[in-house]
């Protein structure tokens, strides 16, 4: 690999950032990005996507269903 | 990690096992919040309370199998993420309308077809969409995840475990758990995209 592309970058992203990508690759891959407002934007994007969805579905449990697991449990278990 | 002066997950378990069943709702109390929000990720609102009631059982009839090599968290997950999957598979829903069509798109040379403005947008979907708009579609985009990414998205990215955790909750390898999320990903920041405005 000499050069890689945007879509070569986004299929390789997540395996650079959890350093699953060669040296030279890497420095392909990084080489790529400062040049390419694209994907800049496209990782920027990316990133965020865990925490906005992480955040959006964060359900709390609701009080009254603690009672009622553990009288489930305890009935379950004679006692 | 535990803090001082508590018991720990795994000696808990051991005396759970053993028959107290003080150390079995402690357990419970501990871990019931946790197992909650995820099973309210991987099967929704209606129906995380039976897989949390199904989950916290097969725990308690399970605690004798419980092998201490591995962490009581990692297990407990693992009991939590089956009875998901099983709930998901008994209730045999309609095939979700799936989330292929928000990948990202490239032309003929490889590059990115929307404008840095449109790629970037995504990810500020928090900033431009109603709180509660964004918590009930970002809840039915996770359950349109095919099934297989479903589960290492939520507890890779939702329930923050490493890649390498979520290997051993999943039984598969990390470069599996990786290509999977990275899928998930893929497929929800285009949601978020065009959610907010753009078209992936």
């Amino acid at each position: 690999m000499t050069e890689v592309s945007c879509k070569t970058g986004v299929e390789l992203l997540m395996d650079y950032l959890e350093g699953a990508v060669q040296d030279d690759v890497r420095t392909l891959l990084e080489s790529h990005v400062d040049g390419c407002p694209k994907c800049a934007a496209f990782i920027a994007s990316y990133l965020a996507t865990p925490r906005i969805v992480r955040e959006a579905t964060a359900a709390a449990m609701p009080p009254e269903l603690q009672e009622s697991l553990l009288a489930f449990l305890r009935a379950q278990r004679g006692g | 990690m535990t803090p001082p002066g508590e018991a720990t997950d795994e000696a808990l378990a051991s005396r759970a096992a053993l028959g107290d069943n003080h150390a079995f709702d402690e357990i419970v109390m501990r871990y019931q919040a946790r197992v909650y929000r995820l099973a309210f990720r991987l099967v929704g609102h209606d129906d995380a309370p039976d897989v949390m009631q199904e989950a916290f059982l097969s725990v308690y009839r399970n605690l004798g199998s419980f092998r201490q090599e591995s962490r009581f968290g990692t297990w407990l997950y693992r009991i939590v993420t089956n009875a998901a999957l099983m709930h998901h598979r008994a209730r045999a829903r309609r095939p979700a309308e799936s989330l292929e069509a928000f990948l990202p798109e490239f032309d003929g040379t490889g590059r990115h077809c929307q404008t840095p403005a449109e790629l970037q947008v995504a990810g500020r979907a928090d900033e431009l969409l109603d709180r509660r708009v964004l918590a009930a579609e970002a809840t039915a985009a996770v359950d349109r995840l095919p099934e297989l990414y479903r589960s290492a998205f939520v507890l890779r990215d939702l329930e923050e475990l490493t890649t390498a955790e979520v290997a051993d909750v999943l039984g598969i390898e990390p470069a599996t758990v990786r290509q999977r999320v990275h899928r998930a990903r893929l497929m929800l920041r285009g949601y978020l995209g065009a959610l907010s405005g753009v078209r992936s």
